[in-house]
């Protein structure tokens, strides 16, 4: 660590290069589920509860959450520039493809195959995002033995409930909190 | 309805969009659409539709959404301008945040907000992921392959995910509508 904070091992070549990779190749949805999976289970270049901390405030905070999260992560490990070249390496290569596609599907639009690819494909990456939220639960279960229920509360009202986000994070966020703190103390 | 300036019009109509689109890119979709088919006819609803089709077969965020928009509007020029204010204001927002909360990296009570935090967003990550699932086709195959999918993920954490994608989507190719 030097003195701003930032983790001086990753490189802006890295951010791009791994961001570039996620942006391009992340088929299906469930983005935030990738880039945990690159950044924190195989890289290394966050703990699981900084990633965790950071999802929380990129899902609170207006804008898309991946943009949000690599903002956040770009900032963390090489400050202003890391957080710039973090989003732009996983904005802008998809958007050449997105409007690549737009155009191929005027011609090729209504193909059955190409429905059942794309469905099959989202439905991996749901699977994806699940094996996130068990990793992430089972790792949040270790540090902290509330956070169980407070998983299983936000999942009912948010999950099941459908309960609007925003209103069920400020109610129950000060109280997971105050939780947190009485067992760091305890 | 004028034509002559659909860049700045479009910049008109994201940039608030992107300010409210709290707890993500979905909440605002709806109000998109609303905009450009109702309120401005700048695209038919059927396009709209397939306009999002497409953004969530695309690689990358489905919040590509706003660029897609702009493009089929005004081409070059309204994909820049839309994606421009969909995405700089609330990224800026961030920007700032992620800012003064790296700035107190390490602080004891920094730790407790993390471990306090860390089961909250983990329930934000299953409800956003079982909403996508419930909102799916939800045949058999379906529930199949997420099921699949999420042991392989589980048991091995640092496969690429890739493979195991592009397999699944052949098998639903292979299985077609049978179940």
């Amino acid at each position: 660590m030097n003195e701003a904070g930032l983790k001086p091992a990753v490189t802006l070549p890295q951010i791009f290069a791994l961001f570039a990779r996620i942006g391009l190749t992340s088929f299906g949805g469930g983005l935030s589920a990738w880039i945990y999976r690159e950044v924190v289970d195989r890289r290394a270049w966050l703990s699981e509860d900084e990633f965790l901390a950071g999802l929380t405030l990129a899902q609170i905070l207006p804008g898309p959450n991946v943009i949000n999260i690599s903002i956040y992560i770009g900032q963390r490990l090489r400050g202003t520039m890391g957080s710039i070249i973090a989003t732009l390496a996983l904005l802008l290569p998809p958007m050449v493809v997105a409007v690549g596609l737009l155009i191929l599907f005027r011609f090729y639009g209504d193909v059955a195959w190409l429905h059942n690819l794309l469905e099959g494909i989202a439905a991996a990456a749901i699977g994806l995002t699940f094996s996130v939220g068990y990793r992430a639960a089972r790792h949040a279960t270790r540090t902290n033995r509330w956070a169980p229920a407070v998983l299983l509360l936000v999942f009912l009202a948010v999950g099941v409930l459908r309960w609007p986000l925003i209103p069920v994070v400020l109610c129950v966020a000060p109280v997971a909190v105050l939780v947190a703190r009485r067992q760091a103390r305890s | 309805m004028q034509n002559d300036n659909l860049p700045w019009q479009l910049v008109l109509v994201f940039t608030p969009l992107s300010l409210l689109s709290l707890g993500g890119g979905q909440s605002v979709i709806a109000d998109i659409g609303k905009q450009v088919v109702d309120i401005h006819g700048w695209i038919t609803e059927a396009d709209f539709v397939d306009l999002f089709a497409i953004s969530r077969a695309a690689p990358g965020p489905g919040s590509l959404l706003s660029t897609l928009i702009g493009w089929r509007v005004d081409g070059l020029a309204g994909a820049v301008a839309a994606s421009l204010a969909y995405f700089l204001p609330s990224s800026l927002i961030a920007f700032a945040v992620a800012r003064v909360w790296n700035r107190y990296r390490g602080q004891a009570w920094q730790g407790v907000l993390e471990r306090g935090l860390a089961p909250l967003a983990t329930g934000l990550i299953l409800s956003g992921a079982f909403a996508v699932l419930l909102s799916s086709s939800g045949t058999i195959s379906i529930w199949l392959i997420v099921a699949m999918s999420t042991a392989i993920f589980i048991l091995r954490p640092k496969l690429s995910p890739l493979p195991v994608l592009l397999v699944a989507g052949l098998a639903k190719v292979a299985i077609g509508n049978l179940f």
